[in-house]
Formats: C-alpha cells, sequence, structure tokens
C-alpha cells in the first residue's frame, strides 16, 4: 500500500464509510428504546460487555458461563449482554434472556457503537474496561471452542477472568486482543 | 500491483466498489491469511469477471446443501432460506466452507463414492469466498431459482407405526456431553418386517447423532433404574443369545434422509423386541427437553436378502502412551466368502486423527473404502455405498487408525495428556469398523453364508487375542451350529474359563456337554449359570433336559416347572415337564400339561405322541 494510486483510493474509500456510518449511527438502546451508554456508568465498577447474537450456537452454549462468571464479579464488574443484529426485536431479546435463564442488563447495539468501542468482530466477545473506561481486553471468553465445529471437552484458558482481573487491579493483559470463535459481526451490517 | 488501475475505474461505477474495498482492508481474523493473499485479485474481480450474485451463483449452492438443515424445526441453528438470512452470516458460511467443517462431511473424496455425498466442490467453495469478499451481493431478483421444497412431518408419509419415548431426557444447560439410550418396546404382536425407519432425535438441533440398536432378549432393560427410564452411557452392548446377525445400520445425524431398505432386505422385528435408541445430545445453554420418536415402516415381504454386519476391531492394541502424537492401529481381516459391501461406519473417539478403511482384492488391486483424514467424533456417520462395492473371497479388509494424544490435538479430553485405553465411556478410546456386507454367489443348500463369515471373524478374533470372550463364545457358537460338537466344547471352555461366572457361556457349555452326550459334566456348568442368573430361562431348560437324559426325572420336573415359571406359553416346556412327570408316574398332571401344550401349538410334536402313549398307559390301568 506504499503506492501512490492505491493509497489515493483507499484514503477516499475509508472516508467515504466513515461519513456513512455517521449518517447510520445510533447508540445502544435498553429493551424500552431508551438510549444508554454503559460506559457512563458506576465508575467504581469495571465494565464487560459480552456481545451475543439469538442466532449463533456458540454464544447460546456459553450463557451459563456467562452468568457463572458475571455472578462472580457481581459488586465489582458491571456486565450487559450486547445484541448488536438490528433485526433483533425487543422482544425476541427479552424472549432470549428469559430462555437462558439470564438475569444480566441487555442492550441492542443497532448502529454497532459499542462494537465499534469494544473493538469486538464475532459473537460471543467480550469488551473489558476498566474503571478509567480503558479498555482493556477484547475477544474471546476462553479456548472451548477451537473452530466452528470443534469443541473442547473444557477450556484450557480463561481470558475474560483475567482480563476482570487485570482491569479491576488497572494492570494491562499480556495478550489484550484474542480473537474469538463464533458469528461474525460484520456479517450483520 | 500494476493490476491496480482497472480497480480505480470500477471503483468510479459506484458506491458498491468502495465497500468492498473496506472489506478486504478491514479483513481480519479467521480469513486474514487467505484474504490478504486474495486482495490483488479482488482488485482485478471487477474488471475481468463479472459479479458474483447470491440470486445467481449461491443460492442454487446453499438451497441444494445447506437449506434441508438450516430451517425452521431442523438440526441447524439459524435457516439459510433466502438471502437476509445468509447475509447475516456470510463470512461464517466462507469460513466453514473452507475449513470443510460444513456441510458436515468428513470422507476425502475417493473413487467409490456414497450415496447422498454432502460435500461441496472446490469451486464452489471458491465462489462462496469470492461472493463475500465481493460484498455479498444480492442481484438480479429474476436470477433467483425456486426456493427448495421439503416434505413437512414424517419424510415417507405417515409411519405405521410410531414409537415415542416413554420418559423424555432434560438435557441441562452446560456441561460435557451426553450420551442417553431410550429404549421404545415394539407393541406387535407377530413378526414384522421393516423397510424404512425414521428416526426422530426429539430437538434435532441438540442431539448430535443417534443409533437404533435392535435388542431381542430385552437384555438393555435390565439397565434401566425404573421401566421406561431409559439410561445412561456412551457404548451400549445387547446380549443375545442365538446366532442373529443384527444386520442394519440405524442411524440417525443432522441432514440424515430416511432410507427405504433395497429390495429383499428388511429388518425383522419380533413380538418382544425392543429399540434402544443410542443418543449423543450437547447442551445448548439453556435446559432442553429430548423426546425422540421412531417411525416404523412395515412391509409384507419377509427378507430374502440377509446381510450382516461384521465388525473389524482392535481394541486390545489401544494402550496409547500420554503424549503420543500417532498412534497406529491395524486390523486385517480376509474375506472367507464373496460380499457386496452395502455401507461402511467407523468409529473411535476424541483422540482419533486419521481414519482409513481399504480392501486389498486377491489381484492385488488395492481400493480405499474410506478415509478420514480429520476425524471428528461429533460427526460420525454411517456411509452407506451408492453402489454395493464387489469383494471377491480372498479381499483382505484393513483399518488403519491413527491416535493423537499428544497435547496438540485440542479434542484430547485430558489435560495434561494421559495413558489411554480401550473402554465404553468417551474419555477411553475404541478402534471400531462396522461393515454391512451382503454374501453373494453361495449356495444356500449349505447354510446360512453369513455363519461362514462369522465363524471366520471370530477364528480371527481369537487368534488376534486369545483373551477375547466373544471370540471364543462366537467361534463356539459357530462350531456347534456345523455339529463340531467337541470343537465347541474347547472353545466354549475358553470363553467360561475367562468369565467363569458368566451365565450364557455357562449355559452354552452346559447345553453342548449335553448334546455331545456328556450330562453329568453339563449339569456342572448349567448350575453355575443359574447361580449367576436365577431367572435363566434356558439354564433352567437345559438342566431339566441334562437331568432327564441321566434319569433324575424328579429334579428335571423341577427345572421344567421352573422354566415354566418364568416362560408359561412354552409349548416345548410343557412337553418336556409332561414327559419328565410320566416318567416319575405322576400321569393326571403329566396329561394337563400335554393338553396345555398343545393348546400353545397343536403341532407340538412330543406332547401329541406322549399323549397317546399316555392315554393308553392310563387306559390299560
Amino acid at each position: 500500500m506504499s503506492l501512490g494510486g492505491p493509497r489515493f483510493r483507499l484514503t477516499i474509500a475509508t472516508a467515504l464509510v466513515v461519513c456513512s456510518g455517521c449518517a447510520l449511527a445510533q447508540n445502544a438502546l435498553d429493551l424500552d428504546g431508551h438510549t444508554v451508554n454503559p460506559l457512563a456508568t458506576d465508575t467504581n465498577k469495571v465494565v464487560v460487555l459480552v456481545f451475543v447474537r439469538r442466532d449463533c450456537p456458540v454464544s447460546n452454549r456459553y450463557a451459563p458461563v456467562i452468568q457463572k462468571i458475571s455472578k462472580q464479579y457481581e459488586d465489582r464488574a458491571s456486565f450487559w449482554l450486547v445484541f448488536p443484529d438490528k433485526s433483533e426485536s425487543p422482544q425476541d431479546v427479552r424472549k432470549y434472556l428469559q430462555d437462558y435463564g439470564y438475569g444480566l442488563p441487555a442492550l441492542r447495539d443497532p448502529g454497532h457503537v459499542l462494537v465499534k468501542q469494544g473493538r469486538v468482530q464475532i459473537t460471543p466477545e467480550v469488551a473489558v474496561f476498566d474503571r478509567g473506561r480503558h479498555l482493556v481486553y477484547d475477544g474471546r471468553i476462553d479456548d472451548w471452542y477451537v473452530d466452528l465445529g470443534r469443541v473442547r471437552p473444557a477450556p484450557t484458558t480463561d481470558e475474560l477472568n483475567e482480563a476482570i482481573r487485570a482491569a479491576l487491579a488497572g494492570k494491562a493483559m499480556a495478550k489484550s486482543e484474542v480473537r474469538g470463535v463464533g458469528c461474525y459481526i460484520s456479517d450483520l451490517e | 500491483m500494476l493490476h491496480l488501475r482497472p480497480g480505480i475505474s470500477s471503483w468510479l461505477r459506484g458506491a458498491g466498489w468502495t465497500l468492498l474495498l473496506l472489506a478486504g482492508a478491514g479483513a481480519v481474523g479467521r480469513l486474514s491469511g487467505r484474504s490478504a493473499a486474495r486482495q490483488s485479485s479482488i482488485a482485478v474481480a471487477p474488471a475481468v469477471a463479472p459479479q458474483i450474485t447470491f440470486n445467481r451463483d449461491i443460492a442454487p449452492i446453499i438451497f441444494r446443501s445447506c437449506a434441508a438443515c438450516h430451517r425452521p424445526a431442523e438440526a441447524a441453528p439459524f435457516s439459510l432460506l433466502d438471502y437476509s438470512d445468509v447475509k447475516k452470516h456470510a463470512r461464517q458460511i466462507a469460513e466453514v466452507t473452507q475449513s470443510r467443517a460444513m456441510p458436515p462431511w468428513l470422507p476425502e473424496p475417493q473413487k467409490l463414492k456414497f450415496a447422498d455425498e454432502l460435500c461441496l466442490a472446490d469451486s464452489e467453495i471458491n465462489l462462496i469466498e469470492r461472493w463475500v469478499e465481493q460484498g455479498a451481493v444480492e442481484g438480479n431478483p429474476a436470477d433467483l431459482p425456486p426456493p427448495p421444497k421439503f416434505v413437512e412431518g414424517w419424510r415417507l408419509g405417515k409411519p405405521d407405526l410410531i414409537l415415542t419415548a416413554n420418559t423424555p431426557l432434560t438435557l441441562p444447560p452446560s456441561g460435557t456431553d451426553t450420551y442417553w439410550n431410550f429404549i421404545f418396546p415394539v407393541p406387535i404382536q407377530k413378526t414384522r418386517w421393516v423397510k424404512a425407519v425414521e428416526i426422530r432425535p426429539g430437538d434435532k438441533r441438540y442431539v448430535h447423532h443417534a443409533n437404533i440398536l435392535v435388542d431381542r432378549e430385552g437384555s438393555s432393560r435390565k439397565r434401566e433404574a425404573a421401566p421406561g427410564a431409559g439410561f445412561g452411557g456412551m457404548e451400549i452392548r445387547i446380549e443375545s443369545q442365538v446366532f442373529d446377525p443384527d444386520s442394519h445400520l440405524l442411524f440417525w445425524k443432522p441432514g440424515t434422509v430416511p432410507y427405504v431398505e433395497p429390495e429383499g432386505m428388511a429388518l425383522r422385528l419380533d413380538k418382544g423386541t425392543d429399540l434402544i435408541l443410542n443418543t449423543h445430545l450437547q447442551p445448548s445453554g439453556k435446559p432442553e427437553v429430548i423426546q425422540p420418536s421412531i417411525g416404523l415402516y412395515f412391509t409384507p415381504h419377509a427378507a430374502t436378502k440377509l446381510p450382516m454386519l461384521l465388525q473389524l476391531e482392535n481394541d486390545v492394541k489401544l494402550d496409547i502412551p500420554a503424549g503420543q502424537k500417532d498412534f497406529l492401529v491395524t486390523d486385517d481381516f480376509t474375506l472367507p466368502i464373496d460380499v457386496e459391501l452395502m455401507a461402511i461406519y467407523p468409529h473411535a473417539h476424541y483422540l482419533g486423527k486419521d481414519i482409513q478403511a481399504l480392501a486389498t482384492l486377491p489381484d492385488g488391486t488395492k481400493q480405499t473404502l474410506i478415509h478420514i483424514p480429520h476425524w471428528n467424533l461429533n460427526w460420525q456417520a454411517v456411509y452407506r455405498y451408492a453402489e454395493p462395492v464387489r469383494l471377491p473371497k480372498g479381499t483382505k479388509v484393513s483399518l488403519r487408525y491413527v491416535y493423537d494424544n499428544s497435547e496438540e490435538n485440542p479434542l484430547n479430553p485430558n489435560h495434561p495428556s494421559e495413558r489411554v485405553v480401550a473402554g465404553n465411556r468417551s474419555r477411553d478410546e475404541m478402534c471400531h469398523l462396522w461393515l454391512q456386507m451382503l454374501p453373494v454367489n453361495f449356495d444356500a443348500a449349505q447354510g446360512d453364508p453369513r455363519m461362514a463369515l462369522q465363524e471366520a471373524l471370530a477364528r480371527h478374533n481369537v487368534e488376534k487375542n486369545p483373551a477375547d470372550f466373544e471370540a471364543h463364545y462366537n467361534l463356539a457358537a459357530m462350531l456347534q451350529a456345523k455339529d463340531k460338537l467337541e470343537a465347541a466344547i474347547g472353545e466354549y471352555q475358553a470363553a467360561v474359563r475367562l468369565r467363569p461366572e458368566d451365565a450364557a457361556a455357562n449355559n452354552a457349555m452346559g447345553a453342548a456337554l449335553v448334546a455331545a452326550g456328556h450330562p453329568e459334566q453339563g449339569v456342572e456348568y448349567l448350575q453355575a449359570a443359574l447361580k449367576a442368573r436365577p431367572d435363566y430361562f434356558e439354564a433352567h431348560y437345559n438342566l431339566g433336559f441334562a437331568l432327564a437324559a441321566q434319569n433324575d426325572f424328579e429334579s428335571a420336573t423341577q427345572q421344567f416347572s421352573l422354566a415354566l415359571q418364568l416362560q408359561p406359553q412354552d409349548a416345548s416346556v410343557e412337553a418336556n415337564l409332561g414327559v419328565a412327570l410320566a416318567q416319575v408316574g405322576r400321569f393326571p398332571e403329566a396329561k394337563s400339561h400335554f393338553e396345555h401344550a398343545l393348546r400353545i401349538d397343536p403341532n407340538q410334536r412330543i406332547a401329541k405322541e406322549s399323549l397317546d402313549v399316555l392315554q393308553k398307559e392310563m387306559n390299560s390301568h
């Protein structure tokens, strides 16, 4: 990309897309349709955004894991489930929360504002912000899934837990980004 | 880079191209390597290749190869029935088709074709990838083929008999995979022949596979905590007293289309038969209720072609040291008769890596029967050949399974790696290959040709593993059927030595001794059989016979009576009890038993003849 031609072309392309993104940008909404910024909440707690899709079987299988970890850090971390599929209605999401026994607050992110802030690409992935709202980690919960179709008997890593502990301690993660296995959020654009 | 000029000119055409550029520039993550390599070709594409569209290029592939499962109430987690469905999973589809995780099809392409092959052509996979890279465009509505049509409900129409699991299983939201067995008693009063079976495994999204086993003797019911409750376990063994080669592979996996047996073939179901549905279930994240059902389609025609399931295995060689990456297990069996191979079903657990079966014909030609280079237990399947494969007598059938017990195998159930041996639990290993074979070119006057196969296989297994109880037992049974009683007794003896408390082996040994004219020796084994299993009908019957053969009719009446309590409607026991009673002078009782025997079976020969003799005897007094 060092030649004049492509740089010219790329610059314009990016600019165009940013513009169209601006026009579409819509903040995250709670299930009653109110704009919510989960990063502007209780600054005593770290924030964990968990990105899921109802039609993503990997997201679904992680439901008990996500709930277990969120309970573990109840008083120190605010967990939010984020649904980036704009076609999922608040009713769809409510039904889903009930089916999977979720007690976590849920947000719809039709404009992918939180997706961009959290730098996530796949469902399920998490974005962990420290108390100063710096992004400490984005990516997979653990390595349970090897790829689509192959699942370990049990995970051998524990990135989400480590990221929360790092965020609480105000430390950085050795690997601040590990991509997950699941469904592409970019397919929803 | 010299190719970029056409790219610029095409950008001038409109916004579609700018999006495409972004997809190229931002392509990170799982497709990254390939995407990066292809970026230069993307830039060329608009000038030299037409736009790939969903309607014209992709929909035919999706409709043909994906939609059967990717639709409501089927196995797949989301539908792929129109553009918006497919667009929402476009990159995921490109990724899983590239890795060949989807459609689920494990075997490598080979000369011998399978029925219902699900794999996509390389050109189709490539087309999907390029379509996604071009921005997953919908295209001209006029190009869209008609939507795929599917039969709703039972695929073959309403079954003649529908069996539903008595007790549903509630699958917990999380945890490891569950293996559960549902028992379906078949409520039929006489023998029926089944030409097709449709397995409805309950919620198809959570059942990875299901296998029907035929239990003709109710042996699985003993494993249930309460009648109808079902029982856990990955691998189950069905006991059979008689040579009854269970010859049909009744298997379901996502995407399975019910299969009608070829002309002349049918599965026999007798009164009292149970069907056992062995299921592999995967937690979904929420509790799921699983209640399978089975649809049976009968035919009035009894089977005339009788295939056999032949199992190659070498579990005794499965002793895989911790950390070992390439552990090879083989087995070679030479066919004693001509057969047609109908279907093949390889089976290993989580350490299985490269699974292969080969046939070496007598002229030295080698044929790959199946090769799965990346074994995945979760997608195990029965593979039927598109055309039966002729394997002449003298063909060597070989299995070659490679196991990976290293840390590099992500599916290794042990972390850190441990020594693994053969066993029934999912963390143990297996080395099995089932082959459905139909004997051909045989002389029916020589008896059931499958017995030659079974005998050769049992002999092979005894040589391979002298501690193989079943092999000795099966070899003995085949020898006994050929009236080679002394040889049979030798093999039963070996079986009893391996499992001194096995009821079936002791009973068979005792019966063989009685048949060979050694009732006094037989009694000891029959008593051992009854000690192991007091409600063992056959052992009471055989012991009665052995005692009668030694003129101990008093004791014989007791054994026949006990047998009769277990199976009150058995004409042959009634007749023998009558004979024993007559021998000790209890004529009126004897008469009533003969009469009862004849009410059950008017042609019961012993009862008929003995009753005549008894009448004369009683009249003369």
